[in-house]
């Protein structure tokens, strides 16, 4: 499943990756990394580690072109064709929204690994709350 | 040591990652030496206009903001630190030191907030991330609502990440009335 989460839509405060500081994974080496437990994605950003709740990503690709890989993260945003959020970011009309981004590795084998892993995290976080979802109706 | 302070393993943020070095703060300023020689960074007092600390991952964060809108940040510092360099600060540089928190919500919904050179991302007025429009090699408005920022690719610089950023793009809905026009485009 994809993500059907109809149904009663989930208060936004839900969505939270942490909820202190010190749940903060440290990480020495900057790279992008995904936090199961938290469920998030944390993305290097000028020197610092930045998380990005999984139910905030809508996809992700990667893309090898001779020693460069890309990897392309797309976020939910409000107006797209299928967004489970919808409940959730039209109560927060006036905001930006941060769309896609990408990043250049250098190492493919952690790209498609961290590609992989995103894909997986995000998948299992939709069908549990789908399932929530559906017990709820 | 006469004046001022001194701390060893300090990382230097930026965008190429970070790098470990002195920093040195003393009453005509502060000052950042990297580990093994190369890249220098003094600030003289009269050059800072404002200060934060911001708690990160196992340390607090010191960013320093230039008159020339260039935005500093030097990682590492422990909890009683920021005590000790606030008092020096408010005697030697005049300023003080404010608090930022780090947004860790995990949210890609909030607000943009663009001060000198650098670009904030707010999530419920706490700061997710921040980049530098001085890296910043091409805008591009895609849409009526989608901005795209486009970084150099630095490889130059001893950057020492495994991932390095290469764009960002944000979505505008039309009901947002902070950017009009071409405000936010740098």
């Amino acid at each position: 499943g994809s993500g059907d989460a109809r149904g009663p839509a989930r208060a936004s405060s839900e969505l939270v990756a942490y909820r202190s500081p010190n749940d903060f994974p440290y990480s020495k080496e900057l790279m992008i990394q995904v936090d199961s437990k938290h469920e998030a994605v944390l993305l290097p950003i000028y020197g610092s580690m930045v998380p990005f709740h999984v139910s905030t990503v809508k996809s992700v690709t990667s893309h090898q072109d001779n020693r460069t890989c890309t990897i392309r993260i797309i976020f939910n945003v409000p107006g797209t064709a299928f967004n489970p959020h919808d409940a959730n970011t039209l109560k927060f009309q006036g905001n930006i929204f941060v769309k896609e981004i990408s990043f250049r590795s250098k190492d493919p084998r952690h790209s498609s690994e961290v590609v992989q892993q995103i894909k997986t995290l995000r998948r299992q976080v939709a069908s549990r709350e789908s399932e929530r979802a559906e017990r709820a109706t | 040591m006469t004046d001022g302070h001194q701390f060893n393993g300090i990382l230097l943020g930026g965008r190429g990652g970070t790098n470990p070095g002195q920093f040195r703060l003393n009453s005509g300023g502060l000052q950042w030496k990297k580990q093994g020689g190369g890249k220098e960074i003094i600030v003289n007092k009269s050059e800072i206009v404002s200060l934060t600390w911001m708690k990160v991952p196992r340390a607090y964060q010191l960013g320093v903001r230039r008159k020339d809108g260039v935005f500093c940040k030097f990682i590492g510092f422990k909890e009683q630190d920021v005590g000790t360099l606030n008092s020096f600060i408010q005697k030697n540089i005049g300023a003080t030191p404010e608090e930022k928190q780090l947004s860790i919500s995990g949210h890609n919904w909030g607000a943009v907030d663009i001060d000198g050179n650098m670009l904030t991302f707010m999530v419920s007025n706490k700061q997710a991330f921040e980049v530098s429009l001085a890296d910043v090699s091409q805008t591009q408005l895609q849409g009526k609502t989608d901005v795209y920022l486009e970084f150099h690719v630095d490889d130059t610089t001893g950057a020492n990440e495994k991932d390095s950023l290469m764009d960002v793009s944000f979505h505008i809905p039309t009901s947002n009335t902070q950017f009009v026009g071409d405000e936010d485009r740098p």
